[in-house]
């Protein structure tokens, strides 16, 4: 835990924060609106004193009630990992500017979230699937989507969907969700 | 396509029924050629290289060709013999093992993860179990630690020989590779007296690992170890002292430092651009700040200082083994932690220093035994995103020799 971390993103974004700084080992974490995500990525990039100058990874994840786009940055100002979530995205139409203008390499990473979880990333210039092939039709990492051989799941809730409902419109009552308890 | 020419053919196709018909255009005889892709295009950068211009083509590298590696289909476009544009297409060995790995417990997370790097397979599970290390607060035992440590640092060094024997066999020298693998099957035999398996280790165990040293391990490795710095020295003169692998390298696929940060690069490929980044040290992990070791760097950033950085690497590696075995303490090797798991709700993030570059998990745990949300961070991945910057102009050949001094795992890099 870097202390003096918490009170550069305190100071520098505190305006941009959707909740406060959290931290736990080596990782400092923090909360953006999805449409802040430009700026504040380039403020971490450009600022003398936060200089995150390598991005660590970019994740989608489906929380079962929103969808959140997370990255992990690397600076040598701080000996922690700076993850940042861009929280509260529209499960029905997940969108986010992409950041391909500052690393480049994000944009496979981003062709792989909107394989997996259908978020558009507004911006990068080759948006399309990655592994699945093109005329497939769900997001095989959306918390709806079931595998076939899902025995470790309880059928209680009856019929199963698999491979076919991707937003909460084709979703039934039935529909088994796993939502998140972290958050 | 063309359209033919008014003259008539200079040859007979026999045996055709619309061969009589000198409307029939050659091309409707022969069956017209689609561009690939077989979808309309969905994004501009897909149509616009799609779009052939006069004197181009497409084809196909791969999937089933012996120097990509793995299943790795590139469509090249190309102007004769020259390379103008390219296309990865991945996603021939995906296997949703991020989907999979939230179906099961986070013990059997772990072996899901050995066939992604199936050359290094332990640094694909070491970033899980420190990121589950890390949702359960739990302590290391220090001789688990430097286990860890050992059999990794041997593993890098196998995978660095296979790197640069697969290096020399996709550019057509056949010895070196044989060489590799007497390097190799020692390592791999070494390792299978350690953990049981010889290829997919399943070694790594949340909370330590799964079996402390053994006798027949310290004996191959000891014996290994006195001739394994002449060895891997000899082995490297046969290329680096090689006219035409050099001059094939050298200049080829050239990275800049900015460029390479800017692409998410990691790993050897990116300290050949100059970049003294190893998260080893960026971001120390286990027990790699008590060992003395250097971070080689290469300013050039060509295939020819990757490869050149490897045997560096392989180097410093042998340090670090003399080190652990010397510094080894003793201990249990696995801390005391319940059967079942249960960690609290929370988020971890890992990232180790694998062969090939930063291997990153992301955890979410929902309080339940199996994670929520499983993430895998490649670094093969993100560097063969750079064919598109690094190949246009050269050879179609030369994408073999690139393509080995980046060194990709196609288990990895699909998932």
């Amino acid at each position: 835990m870097d202390p003096a971390l918490r009170r550069r993103l305190e100071g520098r974004l505190g305006d941009r924060m959707t909740g406060p700084v959290r931290q736990r080992h080596d990782e400092t974490e923090i909360r953006i609106g999805p449409a802040d995500v430009p700026e504040v990525l380039r403020a971490l990039y450009d600022e003398p004193d936060l200089r995150f100058r390598y991005l660590a990874d970019l994740a989608g994840v489906d929380t079962g009630t929103a969808m959140q786009v997370v990255y992990h940055l690397w600076s040598d100002t701080t000996p922690d990992w700076l993850r940042v979530i861009a929280d509260g995205l529209d499960r029905d139409a997940p969108r986010v500017p992409s950041i391909t203008f500052l690393w480049k390499g994000a944009e496979w990473m981003e062709r792989e979230a909107f394989d997996m979880f259908g978020i558009v990333f507004e911006g990068n210039r080759d948006l399309r699937r990655i592994y699945m092939p093109p005329d497939y039709r769900s997001f095989p990492l959306r918390k709806d989507f079931f595998l076939p051989d899902d025995a470790a799941r309880s059928p209680g809730a009856g019929i199963r969907q698999m491979e076919r409902s991707h937003s909460p419109r084709d979703a039934t009552s039935t529909t088994l969700v796993r939502r998140s308890k972290a958050g | 396509m063309t359209t033919r020419p008014e003259a008539p053919l200079p040859f007979d196709i026999p045996a055709h029924p619309s061969n009589d018909d000198p409307r029939v255009t050659l091309e409707e005889q022969l069956g017209v050629w689609e561009a690939v892709p077989p979808f309309p295009p969905q994004t501009e950068r897909e149509a616009e290289f799609y779009t052939l211009r006069d004197g181009e083509m497409l084809i196909n590298i791969g999937p089933h060709h012996p120097s990509t590696h793995g299943v790795l289909r590139v469509v090249m476009k190309i102007n004769g013999e020259q390379v103008v544009d390219l296309d990865p297409v991945l996603g021939y060995l995906h296997r949703g093992v991020e989907k999979i790995a939230e179906n099961a417990d986070y013990h059997q997370t772990i072996s899901h993860l050995d066939p992604l790097e199936y050359v290094a397979s332990l640094f694909c599970e070491w970033p899980a179990v420190i990121a589950y290390e890390k949702l359960l607060d739990c302590t290391v035992p220090r001789r688990a630690e430097y286990i860890r440590v050992l059999s990794g640092e041997l593993l890098r060094i196998s995978s660095h020989a296979l790197a640069l024997g697969f290096h020399a066999l996709d550019l057509g020298g056949l010895t070196p590779i044989l060489y590799s693998f007497i390097e190799r099957d020692e390592i791999v035999e070494m390792l299978a007296a350690l953990t049981g398996q010889r290829m997919l280790f399943n070694y790594f165990r949340i909370g330590g690992v799964n079996g402390d040293l053994n006798h027949e391990f310290m004996s191959r490795l000891g014996d290994w170890m006195s001739r394994a710095v002449g060895q891997v020295e000899a082995n490297m003169t046969l290329l680096n002292e090689n006219e035409i692998f050099v001059r094939r390298n050298r200049g080829l696929g050239t990275m800049d430092r900015e460029t390479a940060l800017r692409m998410c690069w990691s790993g050897p490929n990116l300290r050949a651009t100059g970049v003294p980044f190893d998260l080893r040290r960026a971001h120390p992990y286990s027990v790699y700040p008590e060992l003395d070791f250097d971070i080689p760097t290469r300013e050039e950033g060509d295939a020819l200082a990757r490869f050149l950085l490897r045997i560096d690497e392989v180097k410093q590696s042998l340090r670090i083994i003399d080190q652990c075995l010397h510094q080894m303490p003793d201990g249990p090797v696995m801390a005391k932690l319940p059967r079942l798991l249960r960690p609290r709700p929370g988020r971890a993030f890992a990232a180790i220093e694998s062969p090939r570059g930063e291997y990153g998990v992301y955890a979410i745990s929902d309080g339940t035994d199996q994670p929520f949300r499983f993430r895998i961070h490649d670094p093969s991945f993100l560097h063969l995103q750079a064919f598109n910057l690094l190949m246009p102009g050269n050879l179609i050949a030369d994408w073999m020799a690139l393509n080995a001094s980046l060194d990709p795992i196609m288990g990895g890099v699909d998932k």
